[in-house]
């Protein structure tokens, strides 16, 4: 069995040795052209002039095009993935992500106002410099919690409103009625900070028309190649069969390369007009600034516990940044992911949640690595730590007070969600273990005595994760359906290659899913290659997002892989004379039971294709291709506990310690699961404590558009993980997996802040935004000493 | 993002590197490391005619001592400097101070002298060149002169460099014997710009305080010498008392600006509280 060894990564020969190849190492006959882009330097202006007449006869400049030129050509809006109905029944006000701006307002700072294409991409740049725009500005607001305010500028000011829709969720009355009868209420108002996922990859696009085929190729920095291909049917009007795209070696995705980005149609559009292929390589500065921003939720929560602590009630209220415009997706996370997790991993009888999506003058915000889930962590999280706190109950007791007891799975939320299994007591009593937990308090006390402050922070979880099945992802707003394929195709020679529609790109699948296709096929797994990432090769696919592959794309080799199995059993038993029931397949031989009668999967390959002795209604060849539907999501769950040290001169934060303990039910690699719960946590680390995509409240300026200003985490900033698992078997999948990209990082924002706020408890600090950086700090435990005076 | 275009002269010799800087004058942008003003290049935040790069010069990647001083050459590497047995000799305060001086890759090829000319308030060289009395070795077609750090740093990312001058040399007096050292910052992650630096040393003689000295960066626009801090120390028994008195007067003698990392409030605090601890590390190591 290949499946639950921690097998080295098959991928990271190549890029260990920096032979990785991505978007930008492609090379064509025919030289490559660059393009470059002029973006508006305001948040919010009107654009009253575009002169090009400089940059037009500047050296190498092959092309200048702007929103004008788009319009005259006749091209298309960009479309959401998941558009969502207000709960009024209308369609949300959705103005989708320009491409280049056509309208003559840009809303944001980084829109494209002009695109060039050069010979090199200094002269691209160069020209682009030459291009001239006159702005008038015009009042901007970037900020979420100030929206909806009578005095705040409109985004979009035909829409009458910075309101894109509102949507309730949950049990109404009965939360009101559990605040209402409650022992204790605590509150909090709790925004979560807009990050951005800032892949080591930049984006990067590259376009080329076939003008001899009238095909059109396009490489592109995705996580789903044939959802981009969908979307160009709708920006250049490309039919789907006339398009061929390409993500090759991608470095990181994380969400962010979900979307039909506007570099994505304008470089393909560059080429149609120049007659070349053209190349757009994303600089640090831009993608910081044009990847998609995420989070960016204002929240105030209220809970209700009675006299032992028990929760009665959640109700929340929720500001959700769209941005300046809807991305593709974004309201999946208000209307998907936030709402329906709320429950984490407590038997809360009353949840109401109430959603405004709103628009600001900043970077469109989208689905970014947890989308929703680790602002609804954070923030159920943040009460429930207040609250045990308030109620002088400890809070590892008060949690463990009101996990879902394993024996109440399948769990229905009271949100209306059904957690197919999982065991949150027993991940508890291994996190307490794990930490030492009785230990750690009685050195949080004696340290407290000798004026250092030290804090634990601890959350437990649920995540909905491996987005299908179709139907109930339909329900939720999903306009693509949500199911992935593959093909296992078996060549004469008994090796394997497998097509599929997931697209890896740091998950590891050339790995994984071929560990699942040798123990399917009872082959060695150096027998088989994997393709993902090419429409012109994979026969569909909806692509790698949400923890989502291995549930979907994973689950159709191994379907696919049974059903080469099954053909092939015919076959061999046709060729044995036996039936295809008697057979064994192991090694790479069927075996006849009970006898040394065998064949080896080599030969009835073969004979697959080139015998003409075979069963008459067999078909001949040896290839299926599986369109797998999943059952249910899959629903993970973890328990993190961390320790934080805040220094009480100067508040900077030392995470000195760092436990998760994981249910993501049947492991294929250890060591691919432990990569991904590190990376997740650092993320979900940065978040707390160092990342911010912030902006001048005045000026709508963006202020983190380098690396000097935008801080992620180094190895020194994070300890080293002690991670342990207790494995319940998911019900939706025949290897009872469970999605695991995503529980670092949406526990620990909110373990992290309440480690900080465990600390500083004492000295009458309550909540503090994050990132919680030295300086928040310090402020926050200088106005709780003034408060106390 | 790409630079704006720029001539580009590669001189073999100081001679030619300084007749070039007399032709080019202000025009001009002298790539030693690059660390800095290739970043700034590429955003586009300057636009010099012209780049002379200084890398083949010979001879000027020394770190020695001589005469008494520690001399650094232009193009010494940060590195270099870092790991020289001479620094921890002769200038146990510089040598507490470049841990926090950038990444590695960039430890890997800036300069020191780069670093000096550069003059980040943020930077910790320049506070380290301050409270130490460097001399920089300034070299033009037309002659030598030496300015001290008192003089040369002018003001955030300015000195006293003329623009046909070439920083060839600082000299950095060797540290009296017995004297401590010490240096704290807190940044946003180890080797980011600090949110406030300091460092001090201190001798002990008869028992008292004497000779200190107090530095910080990132409170305004350069490296700032905390005089009245060191007057309240002159002569003051070690201890928390002393350091905590110095402390404050250090606090009270900055008047820090405010950003996106740091607000005024919270940088005097931290001049407070690092300078208390520079302090006692300091007096502890004196020998």
């Amino acid at each position: 069995m290949y499946v639950g060894q921690a097998i080295l990564r098959r991928e990271d020969e190549r890029f260990l040795r920096g032979r990785g190849h991505y978007v930008e190492d492609i090379t064509l006959d025919e030289p490559i052209a660059h393009a470059a882009f002029v973006r508006s330097p305001h948040a919010h202006a009107a654009v009253t002039r575009v002169d090009t007449a400089r940059a037009v006869g500047m050296p190498g400049v092959l092309a200048v095009l702007t929103g004008a030129d788009w319009t005259a050509a006749g091209y298309g809006e960009a479309e959401g993935v998941w558009p969502v109905k207000d709960m009024s029944g209308a369609d949300a006000r959705t103005v989708n992500r320009p491409f280049i701006c056509t309208d003559g307002v840009v809303r944001c700072v980084g829109e494209i106002v002009a695109m060039v294409v050069a010979e090199d991409r200094h002269q691209a740049q160069d020209a682009a410099e030459a291009i001239a725009v006159d702005y008038e500005e015009k009042p901007a607001n970037t900020i979420t919690a100030r929206a909806l305010d009578p005095d705040t500028p409109l985004v979009h000011p035909a829409h009458g409103t910075n309101e894109v829709l509102v949507t309730e969720h949950g049990l109404k009355e009965e939360t009101e009625a559990a605040l209402a009868r409650a022992h204790h209420v605590t509150e909090v108002v709790v925004p979560t900070n807009r990050v951005t996922a800032a892949s080591i990859e930049p984006r990067c696009y590259m376009g080329h028309h076939d003008t001899v085929n009238d095909r059109y190729t396009v490489w592109t920095t995705n996580q789903a190649p044939h959802i981009v291909r969908r979307y160009f049917t709708k920006s250049l009007g490309i039919p789907e069969h006339k398009l061929r795209v390409i993500a090759p070696d991608v470095g990181g995705g994380f969400g962010m390369k979900l979307y039909h980005y506007p570099e994505e149609p304008l470089v393909l559009w560059g080429a149609i007009v120049s007659r070349r292929p053209v190349r757009w390589v994303g600089t640090r500065s831009e993608c910081l600034l044009g990847d998609t921003h995420a989070r960016d939720h204002h929240t105030v929560g209220r809970m209700a516990f009675d006299e032992e602590g028990r929760i009665l009630g959640v109700k929340f209220e929720t500001l959700g940044a769209f941005g300046a415009y809807e991305s593709q997706w974004n309201a999946s996370i208000t209307n998907a992911y936030h709402f329906t997790m709320l429950s984490l991993a407590y038997d809360i009888p009353a949840i109401h949640t109430t959603v405004r999506g709103v628009y600001t003058n900043a970077t469109p915000v989208d689905a970014y690595r947890g989308a929703g889930r680790p602002e609804t962590i954070y923030q159920v999280e943040r009460l429930i730590e207040n609250g045990a706190h308030e109620m002088g109950i400890d809070p590892l007791e008060l949690r463990a007070r009101n996990l879902i007891p394993a024996e109440k799975f399948p769990y229905q939320t009271a949100i209306g969600i059904i957690y197919d299994s999982g065991d949150p007591p027993a991940l508890m009593e291994k996190a307490r273990a794990l930490c030492d937990y009785d230990a750690l308090r009685a050195e949080q006390a004696a340290l407290r005595a000798e004026g250092r402050w030290m804090g634990i922070g601890m959350v437990a979880f649920f995540d909905m994760a491996g987005a299908g099945p179709v139907k109930m992802m339909n329900d939720l707003g999903a306009k693509i359906g949500c199911y992935d394929v593959a093909s296992v195709r078996v060549h004469p020679d008994g090796r394997i290659t497998v097509f599929a529609g997931s697209h890896s790109h740091g998950q590891g699948h050339e790995t994984t899913w071929s560990q699942i296709a040798a123990d399917r096929l009872g082959c060695d797994i150096d027998h088989i290659d994997l393709v993902e990432g090419d429409t012109d090769r994979v026969p569909m696919g909806i692509g790698t997002w949400g923890s989502r592959s291995l549930s979907t794309a994973g689950m159709a080799v191994y379907t696919a892989a049974d059903r080469v199995v099954a053909k092939a059993k015919r076959m061999a038993a046709h060729m044995l004379e036996c039936a295809a029931e008697d057979l064994d397949l192991a090694d790479g031989e069927f075996t006849v039971k009970g006898t040394d009668r065998k064949l080896s999967f080599a030969e009835v390959a073969n004979a697959s294709y080139h015998s003409g002795d075979r069963p008459a209604d067999l078909e001949i060849g040896l290839e299926e291709t599986s369109f797998f539907d999943p059952a249910d999501c899959t629903y993970p769950s973890a328990v993190h506990v961390c320790v934080v040290l805040v220094d009480p001169e100067t508040c900077a934060v030392t995470l000195r310690d760092y436990w998760a303990v994981d249910d993501v039910g049947t492991v294929i690699n250890p060591m691919v699961l432990h990569g991904q719960v590190h990376g997740g946590l650092v993320q979900g680390i940065g978040q707390a404590l160092m990342e911010e995509c912030a902006y001048d409240p005045e000026s709508g300026q963006y202020l983190a558009g380098t690396f000097m200003d935008y801080a992620i985490p180094h190895a020194e900033d994070v300890p080293s993980f002690g991670l342990d698992s207790h494995f319940t078997r998911a019900l939706g999948n025949p290897l009872g997996a469970k999605g695991a990209g995503e529980s670092g990082t949406i526990g620990a924002p909110g373990c992290v802040a309440n480690g900080v706020i465990d600390a500083l408890w004492h000295l009458g600090v309550r909540q503090i935004t994050q990132p919680m950086t030295p300086k928040k700090i310090w402020r926050a435990i200088e106005d709780a000493g003034r408060a106390q005076q | 993002m790409k630079p704006p275009p720029f001539d580009y002269h590669c001189p073999e010799t100081l001679d030619e590197a300084l007749a070039l800087l007399a032709e080019h004058g202000e025009a001009a942008k002298v790539l030693a490391g690059g660390q800095s003003l290739v970043p700034m290049l590429n955003l586009r935040a300057v636009h010099p005619e012209v780049l002379i790069d200084i890398n083949r010069l010979p001879g000027l990647d020394h770190v020695r001592i001589e005469d008494g001083e520690l001399r650094i050459g232009a193009l010494a590497r940060h590195r270099a400097v870092l790991e020289s047995p001479a620094v921890r000799e002769a200038s146990p305060l510089m040598a507490a101070a470049y841990p926090y001086v950038s990444h590695g890759p960039i430890r890997n090829r800036g300069t020191l002298c780069g670093n000096l000319c550069h003059n980040d308030p943020a930077s910790e060289m320049p506070a380290v060149a301050l409270a130490s009395d460097a001399e920089m070795m300034l070299q033009s077609a037309s002659g030598a002169r030496t300015v001290g750090a008192e003089e040369f740093f002018t003001g955030t990312l300015s000195t006293a460099a003329g623009a046909d001058e070439l920083l060839v040399e600082v000299r950095v007096p060797q540290a009296p014997a017995g004297q401590g050292a010490a240096f704290h910052e807190v940044s946003p992650r180890k080797g980011d710009f600090a949110y406030v630096a300091v460092g001090a040393v201190v001798s002990l003689s008869g028992g008292a305080c004497s000779g200190a000295r107090i530095v910080c960066a990132g409170v305004g626009d350069g490296p700032h010498r905390a005089r009245a801090a060191e007057d309240a120390l002159e002569g003051a028994a070690p201890g928390e008392g002393a350091f905590r008195q110095a402390a404050a007067a250090a606090a009270d003698s900055i008047d820090p600006g405010e950003d996106f990392h740091a607000d005024a409030d919270y940088r005097r605090d931290l001049v407070r509280s690092l300078t208390r601890r520079a302090l006692a590390d300091a007096a502890s190591r004196c020998h």
